[in-house]
């Protein structure tokens, strides 16, 4: 596949893995901030083979993962009436709410379907008129643009049977609140790659600044984490602490002025919890008051949701970069991918999946270092 | 606001595993259909056939041996890009008997029809089961049809049930692999899996991309013929694709298992998977065998495959290690090792 | 997060005034929504793709940056490398055939 298949050369990649081995005198330690990237990681074994040179810190880039309880479970509560066609990505069909999860909805006859793209879900709710359709709106600020135009074409079609229940997050918040944590160890950050194609890196400059790290945006690719790792090495060797970015070829300052633009428009920025982790200031997104008729916490009773995570799972650790997976009693005995008590270990790109499904020939489980 | 008029929330009595109901993930071939098993079928049909867990059962009948399969085949679109239900239901049956080295003779079918179903397309898929019956020799001698409410089915559900010969000194099984054997597999794979997703609701994308639905008993010939009895196990790598026929071997056996070659996978259905974020190793396919043969016969297992049409991309993609038993793992293009574990249930497509 | 893929534009068209296309990703076609890199791209052209809609248009120039930066590592090895064969073949002395013992 054209600019994809090029960026997994294993010569080449090697290549890089000897650079970074080169330039590094000390063992620096790194945040990779995007699921998407822990994903190649671990995959691939890349903190395996440079585990001399680099320690990575896996931060909280999983959407699904920091999904708040609550938010889970009003989404489970609206998945089983029977009024309503629950539709939601993938990703979010086993992560575990207080009780149980949406594939189990699914399985007591609450209508869940799967969607590639938010529009599907218009779609539905287009040849559904008699149904409710709900669209879980989850992700960062990549996802933001796709979900703000759903809503955006159900008014243009005026559409009044379709709604959205949202737990959009954003990326700077997060890397400030790691930042601030006394116990934090980052040196340097790969910034999300597809997160800043809407963005552009602005944002990180002050971060940058403020906090003295070096931010290099990397994209997703074997040759792209290891092209941003030795860029964030060769600013930790030279002293410096800028924004750079690796991923050129999708990238820009200033970012996708239209996508940002209708984000802002149908969304503002609010509060939100990060599961495992609290609430940080601001770090959400929410519909704007004149989208208040597709707002499905608006639109159905869900006050009386609450919501208690199992007190085993370290997922906020994990998420905050504090622990290891396999450093959290639970990994890979009470808590694996079939048997889940923490998001991280269900979503397939959660730090505690990867390791579980990629990584567990080079670690024992249950809590050993 | 919309209130509703039966407040009914969620009300699992057990937290966080559906200990009650039967969930779809039970028939991926991933971690949750092995425990269904293990937990509900073993302990109350277990026998000493069944505890082998073969594609099939070896069963002395008057003084022979004969091998006897069952396959349930439940697909929606029941016509797909590259055939139907149909074909899938003779193809699976004769497959399982082939993986256990049998020839075979006799296939029984039963049908439950969705009432409502076009008999255009039943006609279609019959014609389809009998056309592949006759290119695998093989005579559909008995069956049964039953009829369910609309609403049920999905048009139409089919089990075939298969009745084969097993010449002597020819027996593949799960339990046979050993450290030192080549894995092979015999073509390019996820072809199936993606064909059917192409074509779901909610996914739907256009792709050049077929099911590889087809008779493997030509490769499995081919592969006696050449190696006899250096063929260890035979799998078709169905549901749950080439990572669980793997790491059905690697627990049977009790082995460990390390590739070091990914299998060929078509373009489409590389582009494919990458969208919805798959991993094609964990892809359903219906033509496609992983084979364990022993170390010094490697070579001319591999041409043996090669010679024939279906298995002309077969590559070698492993061996069986002593290390880590139950393990499949697989060595990164940087050196470094990651697991290929069963999933728990179905892979779901992915935004991250 | 997130997953996004590249693939190049096919077609272009307009739903009910949202700007569409069809995007190939290599033998995989779907449609795709193009609004917000209308201005920029057209048949032809490659783009990043996100839950169905085009989030960037690829830089194909830049695109070959990390290989450029990668070719220019493998010269200055090799020229290393040549350096460092020079070096020990000086630091040692070779026997000439025919020496006395």
């Amino acid at each position: 596949m054209r600019y994809l298949s090029e960026y997994r050369d294993p010569d080449l990649a090697r290549r890089l893995v000897d650079r970074i081995r080169d330039t590094a005198t000390r063992r620096w330690t790194l945040m990779e901030v995007c699921g998407g990237q822990t994903h190649t990681i671990v995959k691939q074994g890349i903190d395996e083979v440079l585990s001399e040179a680099v320690e990575m810190i896996h931060g909280p880039g999983c959407p699904v993962c920091v999904t708040p309880l609550e938010q889970i479970d009003r989404a489970l509560h609206l998945a089983s009436r029977p009024d309503v066609i629950f539709t939601s990505f993938g990703d979010m069909l086993r992560v575990p709410g207080s009780e149980c999860d949406l594939l189990q909805v699914k399985a007591r006859g609450g209508e869940v379907r799967i969607v590639y793209s938010p529009l599907d879900a218009v779609e539905i709710a287009r040849a559904h008129p008699d149904r409710e359709v709900v669209f879980f709106a989850v992700g960062f600020e990549t996802t933001a643009p796709a979900n703000a135009m759903a809503v955006w074409r159900a008014r243009q079609l005026g559409l009044d049977n379709f709604s959205v229940l949202v737990s959009h997050v954003t990326v700077p918040p997060a890397m400030v609140a790691i930042l601030e944590d006394p116990s934090c160890r980052v040196q340097g950050f790969l910034a999300a790659g597809h997160v800043c194609t809407i963005m552009g890196w602005t944002e990180y400059e002050p971060l940058a600044d403020r906090y003295g790290v070096p931010i290099v945006v990397t994209g997703f690719e074997p040759l792209d984490i290891l092209e941003g790792m030795w860029m964030a090495v060769q600013q930790l060797e030279e002293g410096r602490h800028e924004v750079e970015n690796q991923y050129v070829r999708s990238v820009r300052r200033e970012g996708n002025r239209p996508a940002q633009d209708l984000v802002a428009r149908v969304f503002r920025a609010v509060d939100r919890g990060w599961r495992g982790i609290g609430t940080i200031p601001a770090s959400g997104l929410g519909l704007r008051e004149e989208f208040a008729a597709f707002d499905a916490e608006l639109k159905f009773d869900l006050g009386h949701v609450r919501a208690e995570e199992p007190v085993a799972c370290r997922a906020g650790d994990v998420l905050r970069g504090q622990i290891k997976p396999f450093e959290c009693s639970a990994f890979g005995t009470e808590c694996t991918p079939e048997r889940p008590l923490g998001a991280p270990m269900v979503s397939a790109e959660g730090a505690c999946a990867a390791y579980f499904n990629f990584g567990r020939l080079r670690q024992p489980v249950g809590g050993a270092v | 606001m919309i209130v509703p008029s039966t407040l009914q929330g969620p009300s699992c009595a057990v937290p966080h595993v559906e200990r009650q109901r039967v969930q779809l993930g039970h028939g991926s071939g991933g971690k949750l259909s092995a425990a269904l098993l293990r937990e509900h079928f073993l302990p109350r049909f277990g026998n000493r056939y069944l505890h082998e867990l073969g594609d099939g059962a070896v069963l002395p009948l008057g003084g022979d041996e004969v091998v006897l399969s069952t396959d349930t085949f439940v697909v929606n679109p029941l016509e797909f890009p590259g055939g139907n239900i149909g074909h899938l239901a003779v193809h699976g049956t004769v497959n399982d008997l082939a993986m256990m080295g049998a020839e075979p003779k006799y296939l029984s079918v039963g049908f439950v029809l969705e009432e409502g179903l076009e008999l255009d397309v039943l006609a279609t898929i019959l014609d389809s089961m009998i056309e592949a019956a006759r290119a695998c020799d093989v005579e559909i001698v008995t069956g049964d049809t039953k009829v369910v409410e609309r609403g049920k089915a999905d048009g139409l559900y089919v089990n075939t049930t298969g009745l084969g010969h097993a010449p002597g000194g020819f027996r593949p099984g799960p339990r046979r692999a050993r450290p030192g054997d080549a894995v092979l597999v015999s073509g390019p794979i996820a072809r199936h899996g993606m064909a059917i997703m192409a074509a779901r609701e909610g996914l739907a994308f256009d792709a050049d991309i077929e099911s590889d639905t087809c008779s493997l008993l030509p490769l499995v010939a081919a592969l006696r013929k050449r190696v006899g009895d250096g063929v260890r196990c035979l799998r078709d790598a169905t549901r749950g694709g080439v990572a669980s026929a793997l790491n059905e071997i690697a627990s049977a056996s009790d082995v460990g298992i390390l590739l070091e070659t990914s299998p060929p996978v078509p373009g489409p259905v590389e582009a494919a998977c990458e969208m919805l974020g798959l991993d094609p190793l964990y892809v359903a396919n219906e033509g496609v065998m992983v084979a364990f043969v022993a170390p010094g016969v490697a070579g001319s297992a591999l041409a043996a495959l090669r010679a024939h049409p279906a298995g002309a991309e077969a590559v070698l993609v492993g061996h069986v290690v002593e290390e880590h038993p139950g393990i499949v793992a697989l060595r990164t293009g940087l050196g470094g090792t990651r697991v290929v574990d069963l999933l728990p249930g179905d892979q779901l497509p992915r935004i991250c | 997060m997130c997953l996004g893929i590249p693939g190049r534009i096919t077609e272009m068209t307009d739903d009910l005034g949202l700007a569409v296309g069809t995007v190939d990703f290599g033998g995989v076609r779907r449609e795709v929504c193009l609004e917000y890199v209308a201005d920029e791209v057209r048949v032809g052209d490659y783009v990043v793709v996100h839950v169905g809609f085009a989030i960037s248009k690829v830089d194909e120039e830049e695109a070959q940056r990390t290989f450029r930066i990668l070719r220019e590592m493998s010269e200055l090895d090799d020229l290393d490398w040549l350096a460092e064969v020079a070096d020990a073949a000086e630091a040692v002395e070779v026997p000439q055939p025919g020496a006395g013992s």
